[in-house]
């Protein structure tokens, strides 16, 4: 059994958080806590989720990341989830899933632009 | 011209459905399915390979090649000894489920895939077949 691993880098003050192409329930479950650990050690504003990897998204995994998301909001951090291959997009609109308030982005370039004028936003008067 | 395929995979455990999505993988890129086809039967097997886990503990996956007249397609017989489905037409409710998932599985793998058939009995178990053929030639 090979050991698929999430890999979490922080740049700037962003969490870029890389899922690998097929993660198993346990890889998947562990994200959650990786990412809130991370976000409350490293005093991340925000998280990128870069699925651009991942060859199928099942339900479970969306379920994982709408819940990620809530929970990296009740932290005080927004997350973006970047590079859904069209394939994935296609696929998980037909199974009738919805990734809840996730934002998204074409990128990671698109995220950082994204997380980088909210904050500009916040700190206009 | 047509790569052989897995017998059949056991589910026993979570990572099995791993195995399950690699083994159907496989099989439907054997065959020539496009990336987006392949996505829908790896998703499809993923939905329905996660439901034995979760109502019946364990089962198993079998994949077929299909053939009739010009088409080539993929079929895959889920199949379990758990405690079947007691309604049928409710279970392919979206949104129906009597576990916590999202209650999507069943609906949704009909929806990705060309034909579904469920056969179940209370007590018995369940056999899920679901056919993709592929487009084109």
């Amino acid at each position: 059994m090979t050991e698929e691993t999430l890999s979490i880098i922080k740049v700037r003050d962003i969490l870029v958080v890389t899922m690998p192409a097929d993660p198993d329930d346990a890889t998947i479950s562990a994200l959650q806590q990786k990412v809130l650990l991370a976000m409350e050690r490293s005093t991340a504003k925000g998280v990128v989720l870069d699925v651009s990897g991942v060859e199928s998204l099942d339900s479970f995994f969306a379920r994982t990341i709408a819940e990620t998301t809530r929970m990296v909001g009740l932290m005080g951090g927004r997350t973006i989830l970047t590079g859904m291959r069209p394939s994935v997009s296609i696929t998980i609109t037909q199974l009738g899933l919805t990734l809840g308030k996730t934002r998204t982005a074409l990128n990671v370039d698109r995220a950082f632009d994204i997380l980088q004028d909210g904050s500009r936003q916040v700190q206009k008067p | 011209m047509i790569a052989s395929l897995p017998e059949e995979v056991a589910l026993r455990t979570e990572t099995d459905i791993v195995v399950v999505r690699r083994a159907v993988r496989e099989a439907a890129i054997g065959l020539g399915f496009g990336i987006t086809d392949v996505t829908r039967i790896i998703t499809a097997a993923s939905e329905l390979a996660r439901n034995v886990f979760l109502y019946a503990g364990s089962g198993v996956v079998r994949c077929r090649v299909l053939n009739r007249s010009d088409q080539v397609g993929l079929e895959l017989i889920v199949e379990d000894h758990g405690p079947g489905i007691a309604d049928i037409n409710q279970a392919m409710q979206p949104g129906y489920t009597t576990g916590n998932g999202l209650g999507l599985g069943l609906p949704g793998a009909k929806r990705l895939m060309d034909e579904m058939e469920i056969e179940s009995e209370a007590g018995k178990g369940t056999k899920i077949t679901v056919k993709k053929w592929r487009k084109g030639t």
